[in-house]
């Protein structure tokens, strides 16, 4: 076989191209089924999926909506999806089922807001570093609790992250329906947060500038998106360039051997968990500060904690996969609405896709339609198998007894 | 292989795309058709409350008007900003929020879009601080929910003091779904009135802390009951459909709210209305006549917005008079019901 | 400090336990489908979406139908089917478990409300007659025993069917050469295989009664605490199903535990009218208190040993 550059660098494309094939095929078999259901209950597929590709990339519109609005509509939804899906993936790596990312998002909301209404009057170059910090705390230490009775007593985490998880829901509606940060005019949410504290648009909120045909001010998109993008990047260097990510990637493997190549299973535990809330609780703090200012009752049917779950799944665990899962869920939020609004179709048939694409992910249905898959044998089982990590290695004991 | 692959999906997108664009003609017509959008809150259309309600109203102006009328539900408070701005932003003729959840969603929305116009329920369009904006091209709709809570609870206060009702031992309850304004409206004309008419009376209140959820409001009920309430009062939209189960199940009354809710158990005597039906017609009416204005329009038992219904029961004529009495004075403002619950 | 002197009353009182029992029944349920499938080696996470199906089928048969029991039944059916999705997902295709349980999970709220638009529309989904739920019956006799008559005997017959199957389960799991052979395919499948039990065969089962279980709950929740369906009407109880199974260490009775330690914070919440205190902090109960049980006396929970592990044997 010939060795040159140019058959090396096909065989990388291949490699690149066929670590995109499964995922994207399981999105164009999801949609297939999705079409079908549509058309079988008598609705207009083809209307459906114009309103889905319209209000989340901004392609197909036909009926006068912005492209520009749409695009920024999606991003503003897959900004903290960003940070969630790391807090979710991390922990996976270590063989820990975070599913309390919600919890410890709801921390950071809490902390953040708290801060950016006691100490309001401060400029933005202390305040704003000061919320995202402390939403940041406040995060960690929602999953630390976990983290910490995982290592000592080997509380499973499950368990322990869903308390936490209705213990926030239910401190946040504590907190602004005739609570503490209530707002005076008793309307269920916290008075805004100081000016300070808000993340600045890319795109300044200025009435008489128009943008793309609309006012400039309706493009929400914020620098919390950068924000994002970085942590995903730390992520990325922290699992596979520092030695704790070696040592969490070996936690997650098997703990016993780890154990035996000198790791500390309990304090790695305990570190990953920390982290992972820590990344949670910034996107808690972003969401206060870059998009509604003030803690409002929405959060306390917030859903961006799992659906970040499903984003670490589908996104197999890996930053790139974050980013594109992501950038899909949003997209999809975005475009339900769109979808009924010019389809009538409920946005209901968003959780049918997003149900579908991790199905055909998971069963990678490909190989049972014969589709060559790149680079896996058909009857190896699944790589990232965090199923198989969680409930058997990593609920073991951290101080070395077996079952 | 793989580049043929995806040269397939390319066209089939673009086919798909094509065929969807054709699909969706606009047809042309002399007299204009008047583009509405509707966004409601999370609770969705079959809140059975005043999502609900507010499609109905949506839906009557359809056959009545020559109007497009377009619904988005919002999955959560993320979602209020860029649903109302979709609309905005494709020019509809009016663009109509629910529920006060969204006041500072729909003062941020109008002020970007000055030349089209909002309506909103159950609030105005306000900062956030929430302050009236007071912005010229939104119309808020508001409901003195308590004017309808008054006529109940008098109603069920004259039943215990008469010892009509089933079990009458002075005790009502009520049942709220959130301890948000209009839901404690309602409760405080509630407790009011049935403290006006039966002076020994004991009214609990309870909350369900959901909206959705017909079982988690029949506990609550079923623990009112416990106490010896037999008059139930459920102001929790779908939720609340369990307290009319659980006094149904228990042999005592219930009473609706929002809608007419007679058929939702035997046990409702009667529903507090508010008419978010009529408020949403009312809005679009105006803009297809021209006559949409700015500002505040309150929608109360005096210009018969909020009012009540009587449902499977026979109400004593003497206890009727003395509704219709009280009836008179909340118009004529010689009674006013309190917006806050009293102790 | 008054309320505490308020939830003592409450306590005192035999309606809250009996309120108490029935969530924990309501509980129970998904949460003993949970033990068998894991026990027998599927990580089950779905039971939230197989009760959402078994809800909404049951409510859309008894409004057709007019029978609690066939309305029921479809209920069971339905969550069973929901349950054998996830069965050949993760079993045939040897799909990552928990990806599998998540997508069921959102595959059927999603489904549920698709159908209840595309079947209702603008109507109510309709609320179902009183005759025509499952009933509560009051044991004779029994009943009349003071406290615990009311308790424990004035419940709805899905409550019974739960308490008889908690002991059913129980026993079976680990006194019968059945549970036994469960229990092996979920520790040892390689030496149960070798041994000549069908390890495909005891999966495929062990979550289809899951889904079964699971289903009967939703319909139980639908058409015998409530009478109609409301979109996500589960509301998150299928997770606590899931907390209740790991704290009770995979246990049929640890998990009734578990359920009854959060029905009677669900019990405590819902006396709120009487109850002065902030009801916010008053939901929080059950779920600090759980924590608390955990650290203190719980501890460590361990599954079985090749839970979520498919089964890929090196001769096939």
């Amino acid at each position: 076989m010939a060795t040159g550059p140019g058959p090396r660098l096909a065989s990388a494309f291949r490699r690149v191209a066929g670590g995109f094939a499964v995922p994207l095929g399981s999105v164009v078999f999801a949609f297939a089924v999705g079409g079908l259901i549509v058309a079988i209950t008598g609705g207009n597929p083809f209307a459906a999926y114009q309103g889905l590709m319209c209000g989340g990339l901004g392609i197909g519109c036909a009926n006068g909506e912005n492209s520009a609005l749409q695009i920024s509509t999606t991003i503003v939804f897959f900004t903290p999806l960003l940070m969630t899906g790391v807090a979710v993936a991390l922990p996976f790596r270590a063989g820990l089922f975070n599913i309390g990312a919600e919890g410890q998002l709801l921390a950071g909301s809490v902390a953040c807001t708290v801060i950016g209404i006691k100490f309001s009057g401060l400029p933005a170059p202390i305040l704003l570093p000061m919320v995202l910090l402390g939403g940041t705390l406040a995060g960690a230490i929602w999953a630390g609790v976990p983290g910490v009775l995982k290592a000592t007593i080997g509380a499973h985490e499950v368990v322990t992250t869903i308390m936490l998880n209705y213990v926030a829901q239910w401190l946040v509606r504590y907190l602004i329906v005739g609570g503490p940060l209530q707002a005076s005019n008793g309307f269920s949410a916290s008075s805004p947060i100081g000016a300070g504290a808000r993340l600045p648009l890319f795109l300044p909120n200025d009435p008489g500038l128009i943008i793309f045909g609309l006012p400039a001010g309706v493009y929400r998109v914020h620098t919390g998106l950068l924000i994002g993008l970085a942590a995903l990047v730390i992520f990325a260097i922290l699992l596979w360039r520092t030695s704790l990510g070696y040592e969490i990637r070996a936690v997650g493997q098997s703990q016993r051997a780890a154990r035996y190549g000198g790791i500390n299973v309990a304090r790695t535990i305990i570190v990953t968990m920390l982290i992972a809330g820590a990344f949670s609780g910034l996107a808690g703090a972003i969401q206060i500060a870059g998009v509604d200012h003030n803690l409002t009752d929405k959060y306390f049917n917030d859903t961006t904690g799992f659906d970040a779950i499903a984003v670490a799944l589908l996104g197999l665990g890996s930053a790139v996969g974050i980013l594109f899962a992501s950038i899909l869920f949003g997209a999809l939020h975005a475009g339900g609405s769109v979808m009924q609004a010019d389809a009538g179709i409920s946005s209901s048939l968003v959780q049918i896709l997003q149900a579908l694409i991790l199905f055909s992910i998971a069963a990678n249905f490909l190989r049972v339609l014969r589709l060559p898959a790149f680079g896996r044998r058909p009857s190896a089982p699944a790589p990232t198998a965090p199923a198989a990590a969680l409930m058997t290695e990593a609920a073991k004991a951290p101080t070395g007894e077996t079952t | 292989m793989g580049h043929s692959r995806l040269k397939f999906l390319g066209v089939a997108g673009v086919a798909l795309m094509l065929l969807a664009a054709c699909g969706s003609s606009s047809g042309g017509g002399t007299t204009k058709t008047f583009k509405i959008g509707l966004v409601t809150d999370i609770g969705g259309l079959n809140d059975k409350s005043f999502n609900h309600l507010a499609d109905v109203g949506l839906e009557k102006a359809k056959t009545d008007f020559k109007i497009q009328g377009d619904v988005v539900e919002s999955k959560s408070g993320d979602d209020y900003v860029p649903n109302l701005t979709n609309f905005a932003s494709k020019n509809y003729d009016l663009v109509i929020g629910v529920g006060f959840l969204m006041q500072t969603a729909v003062g941020t929305v109008s002020g970007q879009f000055p030349n089209v116009h909002f309506a909103i329920i159950d609030g105005a369009g306000t900062d956030a601080n929430f302050n009236d904006l007071k912005h010229t091209n939104v119309q808020s709709l508001f409901f003195k929910e308590q004017d309808a809570g008054a006529m109940v609870g008098a109603l069920a206060g004259l039943l215990e003091k008469q010892g009509k009702s089933k079990k009458p031992a002075h005790v009502i309850s009520a049942v709220g779904g959130i301890s948000i304004p209009p839901v404690n409206h309602y409760i405080a004309g509630y407790k009011w009135a049935a403290q006006m008419e039966d002076p020994g009376i004991k009214v609990l209140v309870g909350y369900s802390n959901n909206f959705t959820d017909p079982a988690k409001c029949k506990n609550v009920a079923v623990n009112q009951i416990s106490s010896k309430s037999d008059i139930l009062f459920q102001v929790a939209g779908g939720c609340g459909i369990g307290v009319l189960q659980a006094a149904g199940q228990a042999g005592v009354y219930s009473i609706g709210v929002d809608a007419d809710q007679k058929d939702s158990d035997s046990s409702v005597i009667a529903s507090a209305l508010k008419k978010v039906d009529v408020a949403t017609y009312t809005a679009i009416k105006n803009v297809v006549n021209g006559q949409f204005q700015g500002g505040a329009l309150t929608f109360s038992i005096a210009n018969d917005g909020a009012g009540y219904a009587i449902d499977n029961f026979s109400v004593p004529a003497d206890i009727q008079t003395t509704l219709d009495d009280l009836k008179a004075k909340i118009k004529a403002g010689t009674l006013t019901p309190p917006a806050d619950i009293p102790a | 400090m008054s309320f505490l002197a308020d939830i003592g009353h409450v306590l005192l009182t035999a309606d809250l336990w009996r309120a108490a029992l029935e969530a924990a029944a309501l509980l129970v349920l998904p949460a003993l489908g949970g033990v068998i499938s894991e026990r027998s080696g599927v990580v089950n996470i779905a039971m939230e979406g197989m009760m959402l199906t078994g809800a909404f089928f049951a409510v859309v048969a008894d409004l057709a139908l007019h029978n609690p029991w066939l309305a029921a039944l479809v209920g069971i059916v339905a969550g069973g089917l929901m349950a054998l999705i996830h069965a050949v997902v993760s079993i045939r295709f040897r799909a990552d478990q928990i990806v599998s349980g998540i997508a069921i999970n959102i595959f059927a709220a999603g489904l549920t409300l698709f159908l209840v638009q595309r079947i209702y529309g603008l109507q109510d989904v309709g609320h179902v007659g009183q005759s025509e739920l499952l009933p509560y019956i009051n044991i004779p006799l029994l009943d009349q025993i003071p406290f615990l008559g009311r308790v424990l005997f004035q419940q709805n017959v899905v409550v019974y069917a739960a308490l008889v199957l908690l002991v059913l389960v129980q026993l079976t799991l680990f006194r019968t050469r059945l549970g036994l052979r469960i229990r092996s395919v979920g520790e040892h499948p390689q030496a149960a295989d070798t041994a000549g039990i069908n390890v495909y065969a005891i999966r495929y089962w062990a979550v289809i009664t899951s889904g079964l279980l699971s289903g009967l709950a939703g319909a139980f929740l639908a058409i015998g605490i409530s009478n109609t369906f409301v979109p996500n009407m589960t509301d998150g109880r299928g997770y606590i199903a899931l907390a209740a199974v790991i704290f009770g260490k995979w246990t049929p009775t640890g998990a009734f535990i578990a359920c009854l330690i959060f029905g009677l914070g669900q019990a405590i919440y819902d006396a709120n009218s009487i109850i002065h205190v902030s009801q916010y902090l008053l939901s929080m109960l059950p779920y600090i208190l759980t924590l608390i049980v955990l650290a203190g006396v719980v501890g460590r929970s361990i599954p079985p040993a090749a839970d979520g592990l498919p089964y890929a044997p090196e001769n096939e």
